[in-house]
């Protein structure tokens, strides 16, 4: 590797460190400035005032407010989120339980949105301005305005209530029981144990909701797709090619596809966001038990400290999804420096 | 000149209809998104005329299903003759519970008497406990074709449910008419809250440049990269249920949209020969910014605001969903999909079939009008 891209992986990183403060304090500004008291929403009305004093006192509320921040600070460099209100266990323990199970859904939700979006995004692109672009173009709008939770929940009923042929609910079937954690991934623990039973059970509780996530993503990854696959077209060595008689397909799905996939890579960083958004509302959807499910039921106990260590997470997970994106899009692209 | 003249004469409709021939699919894009929005928010405005009932009301027995309701009246076989518009006081009528029947007795004057299942009103009827009984429509001529005993003595009494009710009774078609004014108010108002924000933040970030572009555009760039939703959620679970609460919740995710597009726009057109012109004929920086260059932001911005507010859309009602939206007396369709959920097992698919329906329908409408309007105002920009 040169010297140049040492520089640019650098540079990269040491970008993300003002970002990750940004985010750091935006989390810290909207959990504990806006109105709304924490230790009165957990007390809930009726409480003394001692006892809201003594609870602020527990949770540091009562320590002026830039002590505060500085402490917040230093203790997510530490990766210590606090203690779960409710559960008086570490939030990274938590999160160490729950995060798996959003990573499995999110790898098989985004094989899925992988898969269509490339294929209908280059089918769209050749077929630029044919019926089948514009209808590929309209089915994708429709696609990603479709509420994703509301998608699972018309999956559940067709396919899981009316039909009976898949679950719709869960990671596995209630008399089953995960062999012990791995990787807490369920597919992944089964293929390293041989247990192909187990597998069968995993992949089937992951088919609705992976395709739930999924479809909802091919909306805008088809979009972005065939906006980077026109733009390759485009360009010279595509018409070189063709000039020297090179099948259409051969053109499109081999040279325009390979190059239009740099900036591909970058989209699916970006789409990362989204991934875990959409994440959220489909594990409500389907009661997966992951981050999303976490979150949504803290939020019902006020558990404010895993809510907030939660979201921590994700801005550190996010910053660090983005620093890998670019960091690969340097080494597949050298024209990429600073 | 005559071209000109006769340009006078064509009406604005006609002009409009030539349009399609000028930008193609784009049009027809617009159009359709258009046409969506132009009706639903006629019925927002009109909610309190079309809506057949009170959204909160609980007006008809829980679950009835899409287009139920309406009640047959049965009697004993030959017993009963009951002239048309007759009094109805001291008839004692049977009904069951939490069917639409029940409030039905009252309303006419009659004496309800309550039975727990249809098995017990029947026996009730043929050992004369009640005179008369009701049930649902369709049950009650089928009862009525096959059971000599019975007689209808009258049909398509009480109220009709298009779409059916909910759990608690309420009619859904008045819900979702109702609903469409809560969700159409907060998605709009964080819009208009975000581009307030937004558009100004961008204006000066890309004509001053220098430090504070820096600073505003990597914090803007920080916050646009967070997944909104989430961000959404820290707010709105720290300020608690409430219209004005959701709408500010989510407008924190889209003031780095606005600002983005905005800044953007803006490096680029303070470029151009006739900002330089200005400049140079000594125009002052802030007439340069608002009668120069915020004009020709406005397209792109207009653009933004439709897209906005059709994610803003979806983004209410994953709050409401998940349970972090408005209060449970504002009627509101993801809170009617969080209700719906819970009983999607038992099959009651119209509880949440609407509102789906209902937000996909209007979150593509204001997609497919932003997607139309950036094509045709913005052809260069369209691409990406």
């Amino acid at each position: 590797m040169s010297p140049r891209l040492w520089r640019y992986i650098l540079v990269r990183f040491i970008l993300t460190i003002p970002m990750l403060l940004i985010l750091v304090s935006l989390v810290f500004f909207v959990m504990r400035m806006l109105p709304g008291d924490p230790a009165l929403a957990i007390l809930r009305e009726g409480a003394s005032d001692e006892q809201l004093a003594a609870f602020r006192a527990v949770l540091g509320l009562d320590r002026p407010l830039h002590i505060q921040y500085l402490d917040f600070v230093a203790s997510v460099i530490r990766f210590d989120f606090g203690i779960s209100m409710t559960r008086n266990i570490p939030v990274v323990e938590e999160i160490k339980t729950f995060f798996p199970a959003t990573v499995e859904l999110a790898v098989y939700g985004m094989l899925v949105t992988t898969v269509l979006g490339v294929f209908f995004g280059a089918f769209a692109a050749q077929h630029r301005k044919s019926p089948a672009d514009y209808g590929i173009r309209v089915a994708s709008i429709i696609l990603y305005s479709l509420p994703i939770f509301w998608l699972g929940l018309m999956f559940q009923m067709v396919f899981g209530a009316q039909l009976g042929w898949l679950p719709v609910s869960g990671r596995l079937s209630p008399g089953m029981t995960p062999s012990e954690s791995i990787t807490g991934m369920y597919t992944v623990d089964a293929i390293l144990r041989r247990d192909w039973v187990l597998l069968g059970d995993a992949l089937r509780h992951l088919v609705l909701p992976s395709l739930t996530l999924g479809l909802v993503l091919a909306g805008i990854f088809t979009r972005l797709t065939r906006a980077n696959m026109l733009d390759v077209l485009e360009q010279d060595f595509i018409t070189a090619g063709r000039a020297r008689g090179l099948r259409e397909r051969v053109l499109v799905y081999k040279h325009g596809l390979r190059n239009a996939f740099i900036p591909i890579v970058t989209l699916l960083g970006l789409q990362f966001a989204l991934l875990l958004a959409g994440a959220i509302l489909t594990e409500t959807t389907f009661s997966w038990s992951g981050m999303g499910r976490l979150i949504v039921d803290r939020i019902y106990d006020r558990d404010f400290t895993t809510i907030q260590g939660s979201i921590l997470f994700f801005a550190l997970l996010v910053a660090g999804a983005s620093l890998v994106v670019d960091v690969l899009y340097g080494l597949l692209d050298p024209r990429i420096r600073y | 000149m005559q071209t000109v003249a006769m340009l006078d004469q064509v009406g604005l409709l006609r002009r409009f209809l030539r349009a399609r021939v000028w930008h193609g699919a784009e049009w027809y894009i617009t159009v359709l998104g258009s046409a969506i929005l132009v009706t639903v928010a006629t019925l927002t405005l009109l909610a309190p005329v079309v809506a057949p009932h009170d959204p909160n009301e609980f007006i008809g027995a829980p679950f009835t299903p899409p287009g139920g309701g309406r009640q047959a009246l049965l009697g004993r076989n030959g017993e009963v003759r009951i002239a048309p518009g007759a009094n109805l006081n001291g008839v004692v009528i049977g009904v069951q519970r939490n069917r639409n029947g029940a409030n039905l007795a009252k309303r006419l004057g009659a004496q309800g008497v309550r039975f727990e299942d249809q098995q017990a009103l029947l026996e009730g009827l043929k050992t004369g406990e009640v005179d008369l009984i009701f049930l649902d429509e369709d049950l009650g001529r089928e009862l009525v074709a096959s059971d000599s005993q019975l007689e209808l003595v009258a049909d398509g009494i009480g109220l009709r449910f298009l779409l059916g009710t909910d759990n608690l009774g309420r009619d859904i078609t008045s819900r979702l008419i109702w609903g469409a004014r809560t969700v159409l108010g907060v998605a709009l108002s964080s819009a208009l809250l975000a581009s307030s924000l937004g558009i100004p933040l961008g204006l000066i970030s890309g004509f001053v440049a220098g430090r504070l572009d820096k600073v505003l555009s990597l914090t803007m760039d920080s916050i646009y990269s967070f997944p909104g939703f989430l961000l959404a959620i820290a707010m709105a679970t720290m300020l608690g249920p409430g219209v004005i609460n959701v709408a500010i919740a989510i407008s924190v995710i889209y003031i780095p949209t606005f600002f983005r597009v905005v800044r953007g726009q803006v490096l680029s057109i303070k470029e151009q020969l006739y900002v330089e012109a200005a400049r140079s004929l000594g125009a002052r920086a802030s007439d340069i910014l608002t009668r120069y260059i915020f004009p020709n932001v406005i397209p792109s911005v207009v653009v933004v605001f439709s897209l906005n507010i059709a994610d803003a859309i979806l983004t209410e009602a994953g709050l409401s969903f998940i349970g972090l939206g408005l209060p449970p007396d504002v009627p509101d369709w993801g809170y009617d999909l969080s209700k719906g959920h819970q009983f999607l097992v038992a099959g009651r698919w119209w509880m949440i079939t609407f509102p789906g329906v209902l937000i996909t329908l209007v979150a593509a409408g204001f997609s497919l009008l932003g997607e139309g309007l950036s094509e045709m105002l913005n052809p260069r920009l369209s691409e990406t």
